[in-house]
């Protein structure tokens, strides 16, 4: 038989992967929503094939373009704001006029998905809620992404990702007993924006099945919630595990630690089998006949819990990173070196297996992207275009998908129905790029006009 | 006639709300109760052991409907053991309790019987999901890996979850290394960004782990998300696929950011503790009895903020969001220590207050530009449990099995108004489940 790693390799080979099929081919998802938390359920959906039009105020555009770390702009425009609207159209309307939402109803008709993050009761106010375009496309599956959700007396205290990490309890659980911090990155949009795509895809899975459509509303403090057991264990024992510093009460050990050579790694044993492997490592097996630490019941209660760790953070003071993690590959129990944005960016394994793929982009060049966080043999994720400047494809969009003609369009752009970008970066497309060249932007345009 | 419901409280901005537009309150359209569920048509076989991530991803399958067994020796998973503080009853754990959501159990030995391993076979004939956590190419030497099962079963979707994942060098190397939370949330990025500033000292500006199973949650809701990615393939085209999750793309993959800041960068960020790097003001302050969670991070929610605050005169100084959010740290935590003078003044229900009175004008008024400064009391997960509003939105559940007594787990995690996910029992026992397993699935083989 074929070795499996050999088979494997073949199974998901990245330089296959575009070839693939695409499980979302032919959903058509409009795309209300700014910021983080609805852009990526719509941009989960888009990396799986489905076609996403990514709606935006003309000369405004999402508040997100221009948000980037410490004011830092690559090619003037915002290097995380790639990852987070890849692979859609951006299509520019002013959703205050009449003449706009005429043509998102015309849109609603043969669309699929509807995701929109405004304050709960906005789209609704707006003419563009579940009510209103339901009634245009009964099988419509419409998702609303908020902080406390759309119904109960909080709906309409605004939020962000930190007021859902500070409202599910977890923001105060990251840290020591004198200080504590937020969980970083966004992770609280990040996080729910995947349980949106989660949803929607189910809710796809439900209409295969019965033609039915539905609304979704998504709260991601909710979301949160789902994540932390802490309320289970109030329950049962009327204590708080609160913040242990870097240690995870729940296995031992369990902890970041420093290394003779200076460097962070985690370490852990989730088993008694591990346990075993690691004092072997250590050449500490006369510990394993010692009653504290016979089960991973006894090792976990708080004094035993302590010693251990002691005793691993000396060991690992002793001996250089890459030889702790060498020793736990060969007897196998869990160990990592901390990564970050360098190591994550540069590993050669992680690029091989697509965690991070230098995609080649037409108009901004190579940008680093992170793969998914799951890899399909079958119908793989993939990305086939960066983000893009405001209102980039509203010829494309209006023309090839609405069938609009040159002189509506022109009329629409005489009305300021539609429109694009400012000189703000984060909006326009780089200063090198020449847009009256682009085939894309001048979509359907006589060469010579 | 019905008596008059009582006036719901409304924390809201707007002088007046307008009625849904539904017809009927939106807790009534979502309320799962006699409701279609997406998967009661699949059969999703968790063979996961010690690793919390193929527990989650089952327990989300479990949720929109499936029937997910959960298969594990006759000792039982090791994952019922890892537990916070060794807090267990009957010798489950808190965690295992807690993802206990409409599972059956089921008593085979994959690991070591030949026989059990037939069985399995013959199960997976039957199932549109099999989650494995065993050390990469384990499974497939066993002869019941994705290879050998898509055989009999062309529309199986195989998810595996391990450290470096199925295919490339490293995974081939690092097959026979464990996976656990913290060495995920490690291995993918998460401490890095996480942790006190570099002067802070030894161990605080140490790279931090999130105080939840970051890695874990993260790798078990992938799995489910590349499952119903396939799950659809699999209705339009009867084909079956691998899906391969690696715990040490975790947290990178999720958000993101740290490949595209080491690229463009070229370098990695330090950790800056309570700050933010895009954001500001957007972090927690000390005030007179606890913690507020304050985010006022628009120029105009900022100018709102300094008012409430009476600290209009330092206006000029941090006008520009570029101003609050600069790479001179010093810089950043003077504004945090000025902000921090004067919420130390007040209570954090008269902060909250100010800001909602001062929002509620500035909804109505052109000159206050609209600014929203966000204050909320910060909560712990204790205190969370009991606010007013995941009560009317059935968030938390008290649950009750015959073994483990009644319990509160959060659920209802996303509101459907067709097809809801929702817990309909929970339960643990090893083996609970084999007579019927073998009933529904194995007569006739």
């Amino acid at each position: 038989m074929e070795d499996y790693f050999s088979y494997t390799e073949k199974l998901f080979n990245p330089a296959e992967a575009a070839a693939k099929p695409e499980a979302l081919k032919g959903i058509r998802v409009l795309d209300f929503s700014h910021v983080i938390f609805g852009p990526i359920a719509a941009r989960l959906l888009a990396d799986y094939g489905a076609e996403v039009i990514k709606l935006e105020l003309p000369f405004a555009g999402d508040l997100w373009r221009p948000a980037t770390y410490w004011g830092k702009y690559w090619k003037h425009s915002n290097p995380i704001w790639h990852n987070i609207t890849k692979n859609k159209y951006f299509l520019s309307v002013n959703l205050k006029l009449a003449k706009s939402k005429e043509l998102i109803y015309k849109m609603t008709e043969r669309a699929d998905v509807v995701i929109e993050n405004f304050a709960p009761g906005t789209a609704e106010a707006w003419k563009i809620g579940y009510p209103q375009l339901s009634e245009i496309n009964p099988q419509i599956i419409y998702l609303s992404c908020s902080t406390y959700g759309q119904y109960g007396p909080m709906r309409y205290f605004p939020g962000w990702d930190l007021l859902a990490q500070g409202a599910s309890g977890v923001l105060s659980l990251n840290g020591y007993p004198d200080r504590f911090f937020k969980l970083p990155d966004y992770l609280g949009d990040f996080v729910p924006g995947n349980f949106g795509a989660l949803a929607i895809m189910m809710a796809l899975y439900y209409r295969n099945k019965t033609g039915k459509g539905q609304y979704i509303d998504v709260a991601q403090t909710e979301v949160l919630m789902r994540l932390l057991p802490h309320y289970t264990f109030h329950s049962v024992t009327g204590g708080e595990i609160g913040r242990t510093g870097n240690s995870d009460p729940a296995m031992v050990p369990a902890a970041i630690l420093k290394s003779k050579d200076g460097k962070y790694l985690a370490l852990a044993c989730t088993t008694q089998e591990q346990f075993r492997a690691l004092l072997n490592a250590m050449d500490r097996k006369e510990l394993l006949a010692d009653q504290r630490f016979t089960s991973n019941l006894t090792r976990l209660k708080p004094e035993n819990a302590k010693i251990l760790t002691e005793m691993v953070s000396n060991w690992v003071k002793s001996e250089t990173c890459d030889k702790i993690i060498e020793t736990a590959n060969t007897h196998s129990f869990p160990a990592a070196e901390v990564a970050d944005d360098y190591t994550i960016c540069n590993d050669s394994w992680r690029r091989a297996r697509g965690s991070v793929v230098l995609f080649k982009d037409s108009m901004y060049g190579e940008l680093m992207i992170a793969g998914p966080s799951a890899q399909l043999s079958g119908t793989p994720s993939r990305t086939k275009w960066l983000a893009r400047p405001l209102g980039y494809h509203n010829r494309l969009v209006l023309k090839k998908f609405l069938g609009l003609s040159d002189e509506e369009i022109k009329d629409l752009e005489k009305k300021k129905v539609i429109g694009t970008f400012d000189d703000r970066p984060g909006l326009k497309p780089p200063v090198y790029y020449d847009l009256a060249e682009d085939p894309i932007y001048n979509y359907g345009k006589e060469a010579n006009q | 006639m019905s008596p008059k419901a009582p006036k719901e409280e409304i924390y809201t901005r707007h002088a007046s709300t307008r009625p849904s537009e539904m017809g009927k309150p939106l807790a009534e359209i979502m309320n799962p109760e006699g409701k279609s569920e997406v998967l009661d048509d699949l059969l999703v076989l968790d063979v996961s052991c010690a690793n919390f991530a193929g527990i989650i991803s089952a327990s989300l399958f479990a949720e929109f409907g499936a029937e997910v067994i959960k298969i594990e020796p006759p000792e039982g998973d090791p994952a019922r053991q890892i537990t916070p503080f060794g807090a267990n009853i009957n010798g489950v754990g808190i965690p295992f309790m807690f993802e206990a959501r409409n599972k059956r159990y089921m008593t085979l030995d994959i690991q070591n019987n030949e026989n059990d391993r037939k069985i399995f076979s013959k199960l997976a004939n039957k199932a549109a999901v099999v989650i494995d956590t065993f050390p990469a190419g384990d499974m497939d030497a066993w002869g019941t890996g994705f290879r050998q099962l898509r055989e009999e079963n062309p529309g199986l979707v195989y998810i595996a979850i391990t450290p470096y994942g199925q295919y490339t060098d490293k995974a081939k190397q690092f097959a026979r290394l464990p996976d656990s939370d913290i060495t995920t949330q490690a291995g993918s990025g998460l401490p890095a960004e996480m942790g006190d500033m570099p002067d802070a000292g030894e161990p605080y500006n140490w790279p931090l782990r999130a105080g939840m199973w970051a890695g874990w949650y993260i790798s078990g809701l992938s799995a489910t998300l590349g499952g119903i990615v396939a799950l659809i393939h699999r209705q339009n085209t009867g084909n079956g696929q691998m899906v391969d999750v690696a715990g040490m793309d975790a947290y990178s993959s999720m958000v993101g950011i740290p490949a595209s800041i080491g690229y463009t960068w070229g370098k990695a960020r330090p950790r800056i503790g309570f700050l933010d790097f895009i954001l500001y003001p957007y972090g927690h302050w000390k005030c007179k009895d606890g913690f507020v969670v304050i985010a006022a991070p628009r120029d105009h929610d900022f100018r709102a903020l300094l008012k409430i605050l009476g600290l209009w005169e330092i206006e000029d100084d941090w006008r520009y969001s570029s101003d609050r959010i600069p790479d001179i740290l010093e810089q950043a935590t003077h504004l945090h220590k000025l902000i921090e003078k004067e919420t130390i003044k007040y209570t954090a229900d008269e902060l909250v207050k100010k800001a909602l009175n001062y929002s509620r004008k500035s909804a109505r008024s052109k000159w206050r530009g609209g600014g929203v400064p966000i204050v909320m009391k910060l909560m712990t997960p204790e205190t969370a449990m009991t606010h007013n509003q995941w009560r009317i939105r059935n968030t938390f559940q008290e649950v009750e099995d015959q073994d483990l007594g009644k319990y509160i787990i959060s659920a209802n995690f996303v509101k459907m108004s067709e097809s809801p996910p929702r817990v309909k029992w929970v339960c643990c026992k090893i083996g609970m489940d084999n007579d019927y397993i073998r009933d529904k699935y194995l007569k006739n083989l």
